[in-house]
């Protein structure tokens, strides 16, 4: 395969997997905000904040109110992130894929990116920001449906893989990040119903509220719910599963090397990190620190992947 | 029987506001609206539908153009916009007698074509006998020095020709232009039988359609025979400028039907005289390549050195014999509009035959006598520069104001080698759906792949209103 190729369907993967992590924090930050007490407005300063866009932000709206933010997340193009940005990112790198991918997979992918061009403000007043979130996530779905249904267990499939896994075991990270970090600034709140109701929203963002009941009952725990989006090797978005996802496609990309290849050191950094903890010993050592390790651990793992398979000078 | 529009013209209003023409030539209807020979199941159908029926066959095809993806993008548009391909849904029909003659006519000229570019970079020898001037060739804007003694497999330099054919106003075909160095469109004709197909099976059953599926595996067989290193499975790759290109589509669609990469510039590198495309677990070597990108681009060493769209040392890779490429370096030469005029000359020479298909007199501008004689009567004649192809910069005698011909004149007498002038022809029409109720002048512009052995093929490359 190309490395070109290559680099296309690891783009077009990631970006997809990124519009539609954007899309669950939104969503799910929107509905916290309808059941949280006014003083809690800040869940969308905080998401500037955790994705390292406020410059660019305050660079495209006077103030950061609720509809600029969404706006700049969902919509905006200035923000190469958005979730348009995204789609249109993932639809630009499948235009060279067109004989890589299958049909049904390209029409999915370009009606999206068709319908994304359409979107206003308005969307959020009709269908509402319920319907159209609910709505997203389901061509998401369907992408990702069609991939594993079509796409054959190859070079293609694999990079793809890589892209998405990449992305999740960061995005995953991120998110946490959000909580933990950002949304309750007042200690006294630890433990309280709202903090509660936080965290089981993060789940729900992560569509792991009902793998997290099945696990631990309904009683939400810090502990617990780290330990399902961090740990858990059977929940297909923990970092964890994602990891393990990622180490066996790059597996197979290698194993079809003429000759062997050394493996990637990033990589055994970050399973080695995620083996040598559990979730109380994440929080005790401090969690944010942990999650910024994963997410530098992500990024210098991209890193060596484009050097290795995707860069062609 | 038939219905003719007379008889039904009341059930479809469309159709009885169809005026017929005198001075040019209906392919579908003659004088008295009968159904010329062929298009009876065609227009029995078309007499049979309710004329709200058509808007909505319209809407269907633009719907599964669209959702198929058949695109061309449109330069300088600054959205990078892709338009679907407009398509109209009366099929234009070409009997099978009509087709048996274009057919060698059109086999006939690409043989005569491929021998007179191979000749041209090898020997002269037809430029030794003075059958074409010599100055006229080497002068031509497309003859490329770099191709001189490049010897590619089979000695084939034109795998891919498109010969664009026009009716005249007695229903002849003629052969309006030559396209040797890109040619592009198949992939249109293989996705409207498809589309045609799925609108009016019916239709398409009754009329005993040729297939036109078979062209990628055709054209396949003809890149594998030329691969040079006698591998058992060559590496074939399709050279594509990229997804802005208007053909991207063509190009996708055709490297899919045939299995082979699709690569850009960036993807190849030449080491050692052998040409090689970046693969994620190393270089892998490229037997033959089949190329979308002009000459000018193909190679920044040979041609233009600012281009990121070839690779560089391709030129010295064919030379030494590592890899080959279709078509050839330089197959413009033989598309060149003065080079046309003495087509029928060519095939002679070569071939010791007659022409089958004639051409469009064609007057050569550097000759002062002729010269003086198009210059005085301007106004009845189309002059079209040699260089160029696709209808850039041609004049239209009669549909020129004062002002355009008097620049046309100053043009010509700057450098009149670069004119040739032509009789203007009434192009033939065929109703058509998207402009109803008035006829399109039409081209047909059959493609041709040529000299693998068990591959002479053609078909009609696509179908639609000239603008």
């Amino acid at each position: 395969m190309l490395r070109r190729i290559a680099s296309h369907l690891f783009w077009t993967a990631r970006n997809l997997e990124r519009a539609e992590w954007r899309a669950r924090l939104l969503d799910v930050n929107y509905h916290l905000l309808i059941e949280s007490p006014p003083r809690d407005a800040q869940p969308w300063a905080a998401l500037l904040a955790i994705f390292e866009e406020r410059e660019l932000f305050a660079q495209c709206y006077p103030t950061d109110d609720e509809a600029s933010i969404i706006n700049f997340f969902a919509l905006d193009t200035d923000n190469p992130n958005s979730i348009r940005s995204c789609i249109n990112t993932a639809r630009n790198n499948a235009i060279s894929l067109r004989h890589y991918i299958s049909s049904e997979l390209w029409l999915d992918l370009n009606t999206l990116y068709l319908n994304a061009q359409e979107w206003t403000p308005e969307v959020f007043v009709s269908p509402g920001v319920f319907a159209f979130f609910a709505d997203l996530k389901n061509s998401f779905y369907r992408i990702s449906g069609i991939r594993h249904g079509t796409i054959p267990r190859d070079l293609a499939y694999d990079f793809m893989e890589v892209g998405i896994m990449l992305e999740r075991a960061e995005d995953v990270a991120r998110m946490l990040d959000v909580k933990y970090h950002f949304l309750l600034p007042l200690l006294e709140d630890v433990g309280g119903p709202i903090d509660m109701l936080q965290w089981a929203a993060v789940l729900r963002s992560a569509s792991g509220f009902e793998a997290y009941c099945k696990r631990f009952g309904n009683a939400i725990k810090v502990e617990n719910v780290v330990e399902i989006l961090l740990f858990d090797p059977t929940f297909p978005r923990s970092a964890r599963f994602s990891l393990e996802m990622l180490d066996t496609s790059l597996d197979r990309i290698a194993s079809q090397a003429p000759e062997p290849s050394p493996p990637l050191s990033q990589l055994e950094d970050l399973t080695a990190l995620m083996r040598s903890r559990r979730s109380r010993e994440a929080i005790n050592s401090g969690l944010h620190q942990f999650l910024v390790q994963i997410q530098d651990g992500c990024a210098a793992l991209g890193d060596e992947v484009f050097q290795r398979y995707l860069k062609s000078d | 029987m038939a219905a003719t529009v007379s008889e039904t013209g009341n059930m479809v209003p469309v159709w009885a506001a169809y005026k017929s023409d005198d001075s040019v030539f209906d392919e579908m209807l003659d004088l008295s609206l009968n159904p010329r020979s062929g298009c009876e199941p065609v227009t029995d159908a078309l007499f049979s539908m309710p004329s709200a029926y058509f808007a909505e066959v319209c809407a269907r095809a633009d719907a599964m153009f669209r959702r198929m993806g058949v695109t061309f993008n449109v330069y300088g548009a600054a959205d990078g916009s892709e338009r679907i391909f407009p398509f109209d849904p009366i099929p234009r029909v070409i009997d099978a007698d009509t087709w048996a003659t274009l057919e060698a006519g059109l086999i006939q000229r690409v043989r005569a074509l491929n021998a007179f570019v191979a000749d041209v970079y090898g020997e002269g020898c037809i430029l030794s006998d003075g059958v074409i001037p010599r100055d006229l060739v080497l002068g031509c804007p497309q003859f490329r020095r770099a191709a001189v003694s490049i010897k590619p497999p089979l000695g084939n330099f034109v795998t891919v020709a498109g010969i664009d054919l026009v009716r005249g106003a007695d229903g002849r075909f003629f052969v309006l232009e030559d396209n040797l160095r890109t040619p592009s469109g198949v992939s249109y004709v293989i996705e409207n039988r498809v589309v045609m197909t799925r609108l009016v099976p019916a239709l398409m059953r009754s009329c005993r359609v040729r297939s036109v599926e078979r062209y990628p595996a055709d054209l396949l067989q003809c890149l594998m025979e030329m691969s040079p290193t006698g591998r058992s499975k060559p590496t074939i790759a399709l050279l594509t400028p990229g997804p802005y290109n208007s053909a991207f589509f063509e190009h996708v669609f055709l490297s899919q039907q045939m299995g082979i990469e699709l690569v850009e510039g960036q993807d190849l590198v030449c080491v050692d005289r052998k040409l090689y495309m970046k693969d994620v677990h190393g270089l892998r070597q490229i037997d033959v390549l089949y190329r979308r990108i002009d000459d000018d681009f193909l190679d920044p060493l040979v041609f233009r050195p600012d281009s990121l769209l070839g690779v560089a040392g391709l030129t010295a890779v064919l030379r030494s014999g590592n890899a080959a490429i279709a078509n050839g370096i330089g197959t413009g030469v033989a598309d060149d509009k003065a080079v046309y005029a003495y087509t029928p000359a060519m095939i002679r020479y070569y071939l010791a035959e007659q022409p089958i298909l004639p051409i469009v007199e064609t007057y050569l501008l550097r000759d002062p006598e002729v010269r003086e004689h198009v210059l005085r009567h301007l106004d009845r004649y189309v002059v079209k520069p040699t260089g160029a192809s696709g209808g850039y910069g041609v004049v239209i005698g009669p549909q020129a104001d004062e002002n355009e011909l008097a620049a046309t004149r100053k043009r010509i007498l700057r450098d009149p080698s670069a004119f040739i002038a032509q009789p203007v022809i009434a192009l033939s029409v065929h109703p058509t759906l998207i402009h109803t109720g008035s006829g399109s002048g039409m081209q047909l512009m059959p493609g041709i792949s040529t000299f693998a052995p068990s591959c002479s093929w053609a078909c009609v490359r696509a179908c639609w209103p000239a603008v």
